[in-house]
Order: structure tokens, then sequence, then C-alpha cells
């Protein structure tokens, strides 16, 4: 119906690399978006596609206004910014998990205190003791969140895990496991509607290809 | 002190020249669609009881509410929505009339959004509620208004698209689930997260109802979802919700917009307000919905009065965005500027009022000389420059 390119946002770094991998398995030349350069908007006129490289919290800003029509964003990102559009496809990459973790042997709901959370994702670890019905004072860090327990500014921290080795190293250790967590096609829910066939066509490629 | 006294509250805007321009257009339309109907205007109160808003069938989180407290430290909200307190005037004022009541309205309702999100917090709503019917020609009447509102912001570009909440009713209440999960599954269906939805219904059980709910999500699109659809259903209430939603669907393709009117199957915001038909509608290159609306049958009798009710509403600033991309709208440029000399300055205003009698739009100078004002008037584009020195008056051009 529209010759418009369907614009995808993709998050910059490791899932973006992996999106690539799978456009190109699916057949499409992505020359354009591997030999970026500086620039931010890549075309792929084969598929009719235009990428564009955003940080992961952008790629649901873009989609949700409708800048884009599709994007492709980690599940981790998706809960802690909430936020209107489909959420079509687990695209089964870029797992890991959030946790709970804290210091090795330490028993994290003993005693009568209320516990402090250090953690990048505020919002999931508020909902997350919110459903336990726990009182916590949560402090946002921006960098490595392991530290806050080690200068004992946390009680523990509620963050991403991929293989626990950081953590390890650190002589921390996963108290309880929060939610998996994978790459994720989200896509504006007024282009799901108004471009359905390519979208659906593009969807049907790509969970072919996973 | 930090003074908050050069710019406004996050989520809202001063809005200036054109963009009124293009807003009150808007408005002057839809007013003309409405009332040529025969729906009839009205206003309710910016604040009401925070209780107006709180209902069994409809209530806002108190996080997304503006409030305050009145004088007697009752609570008070600014309206998040005019449907409300619209049912409260039908069941209170109008109570007494005739029925189908007809009634339009607009006015901005104030919603508190996630900051930084460029989302407003003050949105002013255009729509129409038909009160005191429930029959199909009620639905097709706020269907096919929605339709020409649409088609007034894109002839070509929009889409309305339709479906029935009694899908997602029926098939959960076929379901032994608790109401969490319940409200887990509509979530998941709200935002089409196919994977997501298929591992808990996977948890429930393999049935019928469990079937359908996964391909719930998945049946939007023209005419053949009714075809798929009615594969898939096998329950006689379900069937009869199709079929109605079906010849409403015909109904609705001789306005003749081919392929713009659209079902969906996998509507299911506000699942315990609405009651039958429900509605969006969006125009090509806004990323939201502009209009929204549906049957709510059972709000009126939370206010006392139980009759049946359909209606929707358009975000004006959002139609008005997307007009002012389209269209180019400027603010009239005045015909002439009127110079009084000393002493004639009434017959300057005067004259400027005749001149506005003919349709023309004319400046009355403040400047205290002639070359100010012919400055003036070259800097803004005004082509005419009249001083006026007798009772008579003079001209003289830039």
């Amino acid at each position: 119906m529209s010759e418009k390119p369907l614009r995808i946002a993709l998050t910059k770094g490791r899932l973006e690399k992996d999106t690539v991998e799978l456009l190109e398995k699916i057949g499409f030349d992505c020359t354009a978006v591997r030999e970026k350069g500086r620039r931010l908007i890549l075309p792929i006129p084969q598929a009719n596609l235009e990428v564009v490289l955003a940080k992961a919290a952008d790629v649901i800003t873009y989609v949700e206004h409708g800048v884009c029509d599709m994007g492709v964003v980690g599940k981790d990102t998706i809960m802690e910014m909430k936020g209107k559009f489909y959420e079509l496809a687990d695209l089964g990459f870029g797992k890991c998990k959030f946790a709970l973790a804290g210091k090795k042997g330490h028993d994290f709901y003993s005693g009568y205190d209320v516990k402090v959370i250090a953690t990048k994702y505020p919002n999931v670890a508020r909902s997350f003791f919110e459903a336990k019905g726990m009182d916590v004072e949560i402090v946002k860090i921006e960098g490595s969140v392991e530290l806050a327990p080690l200068l004992e500014l946390s009680d523990a921290i509620v963050d991403i895990v991929e293989t626990g080795s950081t953590l390890r190293e650190n002589g921390l250790e996963v108290y309880e496991d929060i939610a998996p967590v994978s790459a994720r096609l989200i896509v504006n829910m007024v282009s799901m509607k108004i471009r359905k066939q390519e979208i659906e066509n593009l969807i049907g490629l790509i969970e072919a290809n996973l | 002190m930090k003074r908050y006294d050069l710019i406004t509250p996050e989520g809202t805007k001063d809005i200036l020249f054109e963009d009124c321009l293009i807003r009150r257009q808007v408005e002057d339309n839809m007013r003309m669609i409405f009332s040529g109907m025969g729906y009839s205007e009205v206003v309710t109160p910016g604040i009401e009881f925070y209780d107006v808003f709180n209902l069994n069938s409809r209530h806002f989180p108190q996080e997304i509410l503006y409030k305050l407290t009145d004088s007697k430290g009752r609570l008070i909200v600014l309206r998040p929505d005019s449907t409300m307190p619209i049912a409260r005037i039908a069941a209170t004022r109008l109570r007494e009339a005739d029925l189908p009541l007809r009634l339009f309205y607009s006015q901005s309702v104030y919603l508190a959004n996630r900051s930084m999100t460029g989302k407003s917090d003050e949105i002013v709503q255009m729509g129409i509620e038909l009160i005191g019917s429930n029959s199909k020609k009620a639905d097709l009447e706020v269907l096919s208004t929605a339709v020409e509102v649409l088609s007034f912001c894109d002839s070509e570009k929009f889409r309305l698209e339709i479906g029935d909440i009694g899908f997602f009713r029926e098939l959960v209440s076929q379901l032994d689930v608790d109401l969490i999960t319940a409200e887990n599954i509509r979530t998941l269906i709200e935002v089409k997260n196919y994977p997501a939805l298929n591992d808990l219904l996977d948890s429930i059980g393999d049935n019928s109802a469990t079937r359908a709910l996964k391909q719930l999500p998945r049946l939007f699109g023209g005419e053949e979802v009714f075809e798929k659809a009615s594969k898939l259903f096998c329950d006689e209430k379900i069937e009869k919700i199709l079929s109605n939603l079906k010849s409403v669907y015909n109904d609705l393709s001789k306005l003749g917009c081919n392929g713009k009117i659209t079902v969906d199957l996998g509507i299911v915001n506000r699942t315990d307000y609405y009651t039958g038909i429900v509605m969006k509608g969006y125009l090509q290159g806004y990323g939201e919905e502009v209009l929204s609306g549906g049957r709510y049958d059972k709000l009126l009798s939370e206010f006392g009065y139980d009759v049946p009710a359909t209606g929707f509403a358009v975000n004006i600033d959002a139609v008005a965005d997307f007009k002012k991309k389209k269209e180019d709208c400027k603010c009239k440029i005045p015909d002439a500027i009127v110079f009084a000399e000393k002493g004639f300055e009434m017959e300057a205003l005067m004259r400027c009022r005749e001149m506005k009698k003919n349709g023309l739009v004319v400046e009355n100078s403040v400047f205290h000389s002639l070359e100010e004002t012919q400055r003036y008037a070259q800097k803004k584009g005004i082509s005419k420059v009249i001083v006026v020195y007798g009772s008579s008056g003079g001209n003289g051009n830039v």
C-alpha cells in the first residue's frame, strides 16, 4: 500500500549485530548497515527497510511515538520503561535474566530492617518487591551495580545476570531469579494496523529464520 | 528559592497563532458534523469529585489523576475523561428527558503521563454520546459518524477499526481462572505478545477457549478475519457476537471507504467498561489512536440510571497536529493599517470598524509617527497604510 520504507530501530551493540545477522540469514543485503560509519539511518533497499540505530530506551520511545514502525530491544528495557506498543516476537537472542543478588552466604530476607536495593532498573526492582508486599529502599546506580553491596551501600542488587561470572568474581551470588530476558520485536500500534501485510511478511521471514 | 514563573508545567504548552487557527478549524468542523446529526453540546466542570471517576466498571489509577481537595477536605480531580461526567448529567439532570439523548462535548481532559515522554497531560477531546438505545441502528450511527470524523481528518489515510469486547469476555468466562490471571491474559492480548500469551494459556490447559484466546490477537485485518474466526469459535454465544459484528461491518462497507474499515477481535482495552462493539481510529503517520470509543451499557447504572449508551472521543490535539503537517495554514496578514493624525484617533477607529464590516482585516496603528507605522507595516507585510486626518479620512501607501 505504501512505498515508504518500513523503519526499524535496532538497539546499538550486540542486539544490533544479532539482528543484522538474522536479516542476512533471511537474505537481505545489509552492507549499508555493516559499513555504517557514523550514519544513524541506514537503508536496506531490497527489503524496503530503513534501519535506525539507537540506545535501548530510545528504541522504545521512537516506536511508541510511531517515528519508527518496529524495533528490536531487550525485555529488560521493556520491563523498565513499559509503554504502549505490540510485543510481537521473542527473537531468542540476547538471552539473560533479571536476578536479585548480593554477598555470598548472606541471608537476604533475615532481620526486620528495610532493605536497601541498588539497581539500574528502579521500576523493575520496585514492582518485584511490591508483588512481595515488601518495602525496600531503592538506590539508582548508573555504572557497575555490583559495587554497591561490596561497598555496603546496599543489601542486594537487582540487575541483569548473563553468565554470573562478574558476580562470582566479586564474591556475590544470585539470591533469586526475577524474570528471563531476551530480545523482542516490538511494533507501533498504528503501523501494525496500517501496514499489516508488510509487517506480517517480515515477521514471517524473521520467525522462519530464528 | 527557585521560581517557576517563566515556564509551563511539564506536559502542557502554550498554543499560538497558526496552531490555534488550525485547532479552531478542526473543532468547527467536528461541531458541524455532530450538531448536524442532532447532537447538543454540554460543558461539564473542569474539576469533579474523585468518586465520579472511581466506579466499579471504570476507575482511573490514582497516579495518573491530578488531585486537589475542596474547602471541606473532599477529594477533587481535574477531569480525566468526559464520558463519566456526561453519564452523571444524564442520570441526574436529564433523567426525565426523552430518550435517546444525543450529547456532544469539546473540552480538555487531564492525565498525568510519565514525564519526559513527549506526551501532553492536557488534551482537548471532542466526542459524542448516544444514550438510551442498545439497537444496532445506534451502533451504526456512532460508527458512521466516526468514519465521517476520520475522513475529515484525511479521506485517504485513515483506518477505523472495529471489534467487540464480548469475544474476550465470553472466552475468559469459560476458563477457570482468577481475576489476576484473567487480567494477565488480557494484557498479553492487548499488546499482542504472542509468545508469552501462548505460554500462559498452555499452563492453563488445552481446550477450545484457550485455543481461541491464543488466536484472538491475530484476528485482525479485513473481511477475511470473519472467516478465520468462524472456524475457531464453536460456541453459540460467540457465534452470535461474531455474526452481529460481521453484519455491522458489512453495513459500514456501504459508506464506500474501501479497505479503510478494518476489524480487530483482539481489542481488549477497558474490558470492564465496554460491553459490546468497540472502535479505534488511526491516521497514518500519527503514532497513537486518534479516536476511540464503543458501547458501554453498564456505566449509567452506576449512577443509578440503567440505560444503554455508546459513543466515542476524538483527540483534537492529535488531529490538529496531523492537519498542520499536511496543510499549510497561515494566519491572515492584515489588509491595511490605519494611522491617525493627532486629534483624529476616534475617527481612525471608526474607519477600522467600517472596513472590518466589509470583511477586511485592519490594524489600528498605535505608533506616534507615520514613519514608524510605515516601517512596521513593511516588516509585517501589510500592503496598505491609511492616514486619517479629517472626518472623511485620506489614504497613503507604503
